[in-house]
């Protein structure tokens, strides 16, 4: 998650008192699991006095009481999409990728023979990011990788960004945490002042359209082993979340494992999972 | 290279089995007393599609050991939220069985349209414990009459733990019309320790804009 851009607020706009901070951030907390401490108080005020802005209330009480009662929910999505300003590039939130290698993997590979199939699915994969950086990380960093049949997939609701990613050109913004000698590795320059991951790894990775809320489309995939889904469920209301955690329970196969984005937390979406530490990651594991 | 490419095939052949067959009424209620948890999770996405499967799946709850099956079951029936799915659950507020219990709790105030009409009620309660889940289930309810039947919960009712659910949620959905209810809260369980912090707390944090 990354602050989003400050906007022009009225000169006037007022503040919101220590009391209303908190009782927001409780609120807010409670809804979707991201907590905001005393330090992000600035970044907090300004997108809730934008919200109050453009819906045109005239103090944090009615702003407040708007959001909590309103039933649709619009209001609180919106508020949602102000506080969290995703953004895609390779090897984010590397920790989980580092407990891909140091953890989920090696015990996966416990319980399965030389040989076998290990199903990993990138769900939203975007513009490929993601997929790409499982694939480097695993030929990098799990020496046992040789020994089995590793399938990734990468599936996402929109189809543009899934050619996007099948095409894996990327410029330097979304390369700029990868060491240069993975880079050399791995991607070539093109035109533009890109780079293009090797073909090789582009046509490892299985890309597909995929909807995660219509469950006929998701029975297409099961016995998956990891199972990356970050930074979307924050987007769903409640039931969305409930019903995506439970077909990806379908999905998984027993004892698979589902990493989520650093501020979506499974406690408030379903307990069906056990959460588990590996390393500096918190992963959901099917029982 | 130990990376190789998936497929889709055999998958797409099951998922297409799966939406041919259509099992009837009493097909899914014997699915749904099967071994094999998986099958009784398809029975019971089967059955909420169903308006007569309903109470089947209510009835079931009580008896259903798996907590994949009862969480496909409460997400079936927020999902076809009605008054009938309602007064299959609110039984389970008196359920000894507390994990089912607060199941029923989390799914009812998922649908706070169809419980509104039976808050009053439950806030009336014989019970304490029950009208300590009501207050629950009014703690995240977008009810534009929360405020109005929390003051009665605190101006009434003789139980503290039930006052004291109430101004924990007051302390969120309180309007400066809460303070004087509160107030006589404080006069009423001065005597208890907890109460009067919680009573402070919540004035100030109501009054936090005044």
């Amino acid at each position: 998650m990354k602050a989003a851009r400050p906007t022009a607020l009225s000169q006037e706009a007022p503040s919101l008192t220590l009391q209303e901070f908190a009782k927001f951030c409780e609120f807010f907390y409670r809804k979707t699991g991201i907590i905001f401490s005393e330090n992000k108080r600035y970044f907090v005020e300004r997108r809730v006095l934008e919200r109050m802005e453009s819906s045109q209330c005239s103090s944090f009480r009615e702003y407040f009481a708007m959001v909590r009662f309103e039933t649709a929910g619009h209001e609180m999505q919106r508020l949602v999409n102000a506080m969290t300003v995703n953004e895609t590039y390779f090897f984010r939130e590397d920790y989980q990728f580092d407990a891909l290698v140091s953890g989920m993997l090696p015990d996966l590979a416990e319980k399965k023979r030389p040989g076998d199939t290990i199903r990993i699915w990138s769900l939203p994969c975007s513009t490929g990011e993601e997929p790409y950086s499982i694939a480097i990380y695993i030929l990098e960093g799990w020496d046992r990788a040789d020994d089995f049949n590793i399938e990734i997939r990468a599936s996402d609701i929109d189809s543009r960004v899934l050619g996007e990613a099948h095409e894996g050109i990327y410029g330097e913004r979304a390369l700029s945490r990868i060491p240069p000698e993975i880079r050399k590795r791995y991607f070539s320059p093109v035109a533009g002042n890109s780079f293009q991951i090797l073909e090789e790894l582009r046509e490892s990775i299985d890309f597909s359209t995929v909807n995660v809320v219509d469950a006929a489309h998701m029975q297409n995939y099961s016995s998956i082993d990891i199972l990356f889904c970050r930074n979307l469920l924050i987007y769903f209301d409640d039931l969305a979340r409930r019903q995506a955690m439970e077909t990806m329970y379908e999905c998984l196969a027993p004892g698979g494992f589902i990493c989520l984005g650093h501020s979506e937390s499974m406690s408030r979406m379903s307990s069906l999972y056990r959460p588990r530490r590996i390393g500096d990651a918190i992963v959901y594991q099917k029982p | 290279m130990a990376l190789v490419k998936a497929t889709n095939k055999s998958a797409n052949a099951q998922a297409r089995a799966v939406q041919q067959s259509r099992p009837s009424l009493s097909d899914l209620a014997v699915l749904l007393r099967s071994n094999e948890p998986a099958l009784r999770r398809q029975a019971a996405r089967d059955l909420a599609l169903m308006s007569e499967g309903v109470p089947v799946l209510c009835e079931h709850l009580e008896h259903e050991p798996a907590v994949s099956v009862r969480s496909v079951i409460m997400t079936s029936l927020i999902q076809s939220r009605s008054r009938a799915v309602v007064e299959g659950l609110i039984r389970y507020l008196r359920s000894e069985n507390t994990a089912l219990r607060n199941e029923a709790i989390e799914a009812l105030q998922d649908m706070p349209a169809e419980i509104a009409p039976y808050m009053e009620r439950l806030l009336s309660d014989p019970e304490s414990d029950v009208r300590i889940f009501a207050v629950n289930i009014l703690s995240v309810l977008p009810a534009a009459r929360a405020p109005e039947w929390l003051h009665k919960v605190i101006l009434e009712d003789p139980h503290v733990n039930v006052c004291a659910a109430a101004v924990d949620c007051l302390a969120e959905v309180g309007t400066p019309d809460s303070i004087a209810a509160l107030k006589q809260l404080r006069l009423r369980f001065g005597d208890h320790p907890f109460m009067i912090f919680a009573i402070d707390a919540a004035i100030k944090r109501i009054g936090g804009s005044q």
